[in-house]
């Protein structure tokens, strides 16, 4: 694929997009939200294809750690021109930005209702269980000192985890089908928070 | 290089990578997978919803807690 990129040939660009292109809008999309995808994708599409032409790529072997570097770099970019314009917004008499991103409403809703189903499933939790997982995801504690300090197993704070996790997605599948209008044990494949949160 | 970036993540890496707790060797790892492998980029969106709720609850729900302790501190 790269020698037929580098020869110009059409077929060699096809491959790299169709290989490629989810792949490089789902990190574009991680880490700088949905505003502007397309273009963005494109921009990453152009600067890998030059730089390949350009015989950047030393060792085609490496394509999957070349195109990460340079969607990386893009990321940074795309950063690094987001704080400079944010700067530029800074009221200078009074030091405080003006106008921040705009939200994107959709998103905010899903994260919402995510958020309200995480907040149910912790209600219903024992207060032990509860402290476990606030421990974990909200204090970023490793699982060793929650252990530790809580007098846990391993497994017992695995299976903690993990039944919260799969009770998380079990509520998420019948909110889906409740949408769809059918029962949720007829649910099958991709559905529920991570469904929504990717579409 | 194939078997390393080709692995498939588990439910345990998809989770650590959506906390951002693993190396920068990791992290490239999995990202050169997730180029390649739909399977593994929908485990890591669910994992990042689910840690996303999480973190927003357990925090809302800490709030909460703590506001009639508040109340009876100033009394």
């Amino acid at each position: 694929m790269v020698e037929r990129i580098q020869a110009d040939d059409p077929s060699g660009m096809e491959e790299l997009y169709s290989v490629f292109t989810t792949g490089i809008r789902f990190y574009l999309c991680r880490q700088l939200g949905s505003q502007d995808l397309d273009d963005k994708v494109h921009d990453a599409f152009l600067t890998i294809t030059q730089s390949i032409r350009r015989g950047d790529l030393r060792e085609p072997e490496r394509l999957m750690g070349y195109v990460r570097t340079v969607v990386r770099r893009q990321v940074a970019g795309y950063i690094g021109a987001a704080v400079e314009s944010r700067r530029n917004l800074v009221d200078p008499d009074h030091g405080a930005i003006l106008r921040d991103r705009k939200p994107d409403p959709e998103r905010q809703a899903i994260e919402r209702q995510n958020a309200d189903l995480a907040m149910r499933i912790l209600n219903t939790l024992p207060r032990r269980d509860r402290e476990v997982l606030s421990r974990f995801y909200l204090q970023e504690q490793s699982p060793r000192q929650i252990c530790r300090d809580m007098g846990l197993t391993q497994t017992q704070f695995r299976l903690t985890k993990s039944r919260a996790k799969a009770r998380f997605t079990e509520l998420g599948q019948a909110r889906f089908a409740r949408r769809l209008g059918f029962s949720a044990s007829s649910v099958t494949g991709r559905t529920g928070p991570a469904a929504a949160q990717v579409s | 290089m194939a078997s390393r970036v080709d692995r498939h993540l588990d439910e345990e890496a998809a989770e650590q990578y959506s906390l951002s707790n693993l190396s920068a060797r990791k992290v490239a790892e999995i990202e050169e997978h997730l180029l390649i492998c739909e399977p593994c980029r929908q485990a890591v969106a669910a994992s990042d919803a689910y840690v996303a709720a999480m973190r927003k609850a357990a925090a809302q729900l800490r709030q909460d807690e703590q506001k009639p302790k508040r109340k009876v501190a100033g009394k």
